[in-house]
């Protein structure tokens, strides 16, 4: 049986990449996966494929692995409670079973 | 009209300069919809080139040159600096439909130097042949720093201001005691409105530091550029990477940089459209009202010290200047509830523009017709 985990996901602007990722270690998490994104939201198209001589405008994806609802919870309350009152960002969260990673389910793997 | 006519004259001229030319071209085509795309890895390496050049001119020129010479236009950079910022706040803010922070951002980042209207009028000074110190590209942080700081304190200080008046005026919502973080029961969820949620923040500290936000923009990829530049200008011996590299690829770089900025500058007008149009106004005539208080400080730093005249005009092209770089992340993370659609908008769309294809030109012929020359 694959280990049921939560799959955390916050898109958000770049700038904040350190800040979340600071939150993200602090809480307890095994680790995670940043992705630089572009796309649309309700403060204009914030797109990576445009000319851009800074980073400001630049969005990233983070998804973090967590064992269970609590933990993706308390750091999506920090999160949004920091940053998401001036800074562009969306939060979600879906259901998922991981099928390997040695540092997620510990050395007897997660069994498949 | 003697003065008129050399402007004109510069402004034509100008106006086919590699510079200007690259610059218009790329607002033309990204008017045009052009899907022209330089990577962005491309902008971030030509703005390293670009600054690390200057800081090692300046670097070079600082080994062999008399530091009290530099003393009198460091302190004038330092001034504009300060004061662009205080004018956007008694100018700007209090315009209709201008939020005070938005205005209190914005005059930070014209009092910020742009990396490339600065290395667009050193290039113009030389093409000119006029002389000017080559350490005056090492002014920029003098004048980069200080505004930032000053934007980023006095905006949080009218912050904390108006949050201690609504505090004043709401007291009953408060009384529900902050939760600290990590520490959640488990009913506490998302807050239900904004207005709860808004409620929850916690106060924040009432003292601005100063100091992470000079590391801050210390730490940022043009002043740290330009800074190493100028370290190993003065501590190393660059002189051959720098004939052989850095100087022969600088105006070709310049020209790319400038290329993408107005494509920039093109995608960022319609942003601006949608806050006040305040920021038009503000953003065409404060480059040269920044730039004039600065060629006066200069003029006295010239009849003072013998600072050049094309050094006073370097002063006031990084004092009508507009930050593109550096300053906005800075400014993004020092104030945060202040939009981005503003002051990026205003400096990118406009105010960059206008500094290089107007006050350059402008300044040069102003120098040139004071000088006599």
């Amino acid at each position: 049986m694959a280990k049921p985990a939560k799959k955390l996901v916050i898109v958000t602007e770049k700038i904040l990449l350190k800040k979340i990722a600071k939150i993200i270690e602090e809480s307890g998490a095994s680790g995670y996966t940043v992705l630089e994104t572009g796309g649309k939201g309700s403060r204009n198209v914030r797109s990576s494929g445009q000319p851009s001589v800074s980073d400001t405008t630049a969005n990233i994806k983070f998804e973090v692995l967590t064992p269970d609802r609590l933990m993706a919870q308390n750091i999506a309350n920090r999160v949004a409670r920091e940053f998401f009152t001036d800074y562009a960002g969306m939060i979600y969260l879906c259901d998922a079973e991981v099928l390997y990673g040695e540092s997620f389910c510990g050395p007897e793997g997660c069994g498949i | 009209m003697d003065f008129l006519s050399l402007f004109l004259m510069d402004f034509v001229k100008q106006l086919q300069s590699p510079t200007l030319a690259f610059l218009i071209g790329g607002m033309i085509i990204a008017a045009l919809g052009s899907e022209l795309v330089i990577p962005e890895s491309i902008c971030t390496i030509i703005v390293f080139m670009l600054l690390t050049k200057i800081g090692l001119t300046g670097g070079i020129a600082i080994r062999n040159s008399n530091l009290t010479e530099m003393v009198l236009p460091m302190i004038f950079a330092v001034i504009v600096g300060i004061l662009v910022v205080f004018i956007a706040r008694y100018t700007l803010a209090k315009l209709p439909k201008v939020k005070v922070v938005d205005a209190i951002a914005t005059g930070g980042l014209f009092g910020a130097v742009s990396g490339s209207t600065m290395a667009a009028g050193l290039t113009l000074l030389e093409e000119e042949k006029i002389p000017f110190e080559a350490w005056a590209g090492a002014l920029y942080p003098f004048m980069d720093i200080p505004a930032l700081v000053t934007a980023i304190v006095v905006a949080n200080i009218y912050l904390n201001k108006k949050k201690r008046k609504e505090l004043a005026y709401s007291s009953e919502s408060f009384n529900k005691q902050p939760v600290a973080a990590g520490d959640y029961s488990d009913q506490q969820d998302y807050p239900g409105s904004r207005q709860e949620y808004l409620s929850q923040q916690q106060p924040t500290d009432n003292r601005v530091k100063i100091w992470p936000i000079i590391e801050e923009s210390l730490r940022g990829p043009a002043l740290s550029a330009m800074l190493l530049g100028l370290a190993l200008g003065i501590f190393a011996q660059p002189e051959t990477v720098y004939k052989s590299f850095y100087d022969p690829l600088f105006r070709g770089l310049l020209s790319i940089l400038m290329l993408v900025m107005g494509m920039e500058a093109w995608s960022r007008i319609g942003e601006l459209r949608k806050v006040a149009q305040w920021y038009v106004v503000y953003s065409v005539i404060a480059p040269f009202v920044h730039g004039l208080i600065a060629f006066g400080l200069g003029m006295i730093a010239h009849y003072a010290t013998g600072f050049s005249w094309g050094g006073v005009v370097i002063l006031a092209v990084i004092a009508s200047s507009s930050s593109d770089i550096s300053g906005p992340p800075t400014l993004r993370a020092g104030i945060p509830s202040a939009n981005p659609s503003a002051y990026i908008g205003a400096s990118t769309a406009i105010g960059t523009p206008v500094a290089i294809g107007l006050c350059i030109p402008f300044f040069l012929g102003l120098a040139q017709a004071l000088s006599g020359n």
